[in-house]
């Protein structure tokens, strides 16, 4: 009997040892479903816009408050001038992320305004440090589909995206890569990229 | 993206970057400015003054010849015989991608593209159809250069190619062993053979050019700097092929046996 007990007791024990493993591992494997939701959620409205009906600047406009909503432009912003933000001025910072906010909204809007019939498949979510990557395949017409990663933090409290990594290539670094570049060959002068951003943005 | 792909331009490739490279070398800043020569460092891009020459000749010619070729391909050709057109080159370049899946030691992989070449080159007439996707073998890519990554290659500094564009000296490198490795460079050098290769080189630059006509062009139109952003989106995409190419293969069972 004693031994019977002393079994059954082993047994639970073995049992609540696997079950506390399996629990205290899960959230390496399990799927982050609050970005995979946040995510989806956005990508349909995204999607519903470009599928939608209006010309290129109708839908633009359209996504501007999306990606207001769902995109963390100040964090990208200061992640883009790099070594260089700590450098800029209070005023020079407010005025350079006052322009990328409308480059990168130029940018999504030339990327997405001209496609029609685009859809999209989840593919499932892994952390990426303190952020979660949610993957999608991105299917547009007579195009090759692709890989998008979509980098989510929760930083500023809610979820919000902070880089778009498109077959393998983060967009953010690309860009603090070209800032980069453009700020070595103009004496690191932080005017003279605001000033060149300002111009690309007016279109001249 | 080692599109263009002309064999004998390649040739003259390696002579004609070291005349250039002894011509134009980027300055390293001075020891006394740790972050410009961080920056200098992670770039990885010794002979930038010379590549810009290239990156500059090749977008030229690319403004003036290829990009108008793709459009006109686009243009003209529906987009069912493109795709048909596509699978029959990737069909074309399975015996190289064997090869490759067997050098990172991915059996799956090369079980994949043994399938894929068997069942498309008879059922999907000399690859036309990619009949073997439906049946669960899906296509995937990869080159002697990502081989090298994975063997544990580094990829040495940044070079900028005319004909072949972005690389380095293990993409390079990865591009002369494919050529090796594909049985149409050594099918003996008949007249109709040879124009085979040609056409087959040329339709690969076209089909590759006109799958990036949307992205490459605006990249090229929204960035300050398009060199630069290309050589930071070539990088990294190069490092995360690398990167997946080392990982353990996942369990792809056939689409009839998943739950």
């Amino acid at each position: 009997m004693t031994m019977w007990i002393g079994r059954r007791d082993l047994l639970l024990t073995g049992a609540a040892l696997v079950l506390a493993a399996a629990i205290g591992a899960s959230p390496a494997f399990a799927e982050d479903a609050e970005a995979s939701a946040f995510l989806k959620t956005f990508a349909e409205q995204m999607a519903a816009v470009v599928n939608g009906p209006g010309d290129t600047n109708a839908k633009g406009q359209a996504l501007t408050p999306l990606i207001d909503t769902n995109v963390d432009v100040a964090t990208i912003a200061r992640f883009c001038l790099g070594r260089f933000w700590n450098g800029a001025s209070p005023a020079q910072q407010a005025r350079y992320v006052t322009v990328f906010h409308k480059v990168m909204l130029n940018n999504i809007r030339g990327h997405l305004g001209e496609y029609q019939g685009v859809s999209f498949d989840m593919t499932g979510t892994r952390p990426q440090g303190d952020d979660v990557v949610v993957g999608t395949i991105i299917n547009r017409p007579n195009q090759p589909p692709a890989n998008v990663g979509w980098v989510v933090s929760r930083g500023t409290g809610s979820p919000k995206v902070v880089d778009v990594v498109a077959e393998g290539a983060s967009l953010r670094l690309q860009q603090r890569d070209d800032y980069a570049s453009y700020l070595r060959q103009h004496g690191n002068n932080i005017d003279a990229l605001i000033t060149a951003l300002e111009r690309q943005v007016s279109g001249g | 993206m080692t599109m263009g792909a002309l064999k004998s331009a390649t040739a003259m490739v390696p002579p004609l970057v070291l005349a250039l490279a002894l011509g134009g070398c980027a300055t390293k800043p001075p020891a006394s400015d740790a972050d410009a020569v961080a920056d200098y460092e992670q770039t990885n891009d010794p002979i930038e003054p010379t590549n810009r020459v290239f990156y500059k000749i090749d977008d030229a010619l690319d403004t003036y010849t290829l990009k108008p070729i793709a459009q006109g391909y686009v243009y003209i050709t529906p987009e069912p015989v493109r795709t048909g057109i596509h699978n029959l080159l990737s069909n074309l370049s399975s015996p190289v991608l064997f090869a490759n899946d067997v050098a990172q030691a991915h059996p799956r992989h090369a079980g994949d593209t043994f399938m894929r070449f068997l069942i498309n080159s008879t059922v999907g007439v000399v690859g036309v159809f990619d009949v073997a996707k439906s049946m669960g073998y899906k296509a995937h890519g990869t080159d002697f250069g990502v081989t090298l990554g994975v063997w544990g290659v580094g990829e040495g500094p940044y070079l900028y190619l005319p004909f072949l564009g972005p690389g380095s000296p293990r993409s390079v490198t990865g591009f002369a062993a494919d050529q090796a490795l594909d049985p149409f460079t050594w099918v003996p050098h008949g007249y109709e053979l040879k124009t085979m290769n040609w056409a087959r080189f040329g339709m690969t630059a076209i089909d590759t050019r006109s799958r990036l006509l949307g992205d490459l062009d605006k990249i090229k139109a929204t960035a300050l700097d398009p060199y630069a952003s290309i050589r930071s989106l070539y990088r990294q995409h190069v490092q995360s092929q690398v990167d997946e190419a080392k990982q353990p293969e996942k369990l792809t069972p056939p689409s009839w046996q998943a739950p």
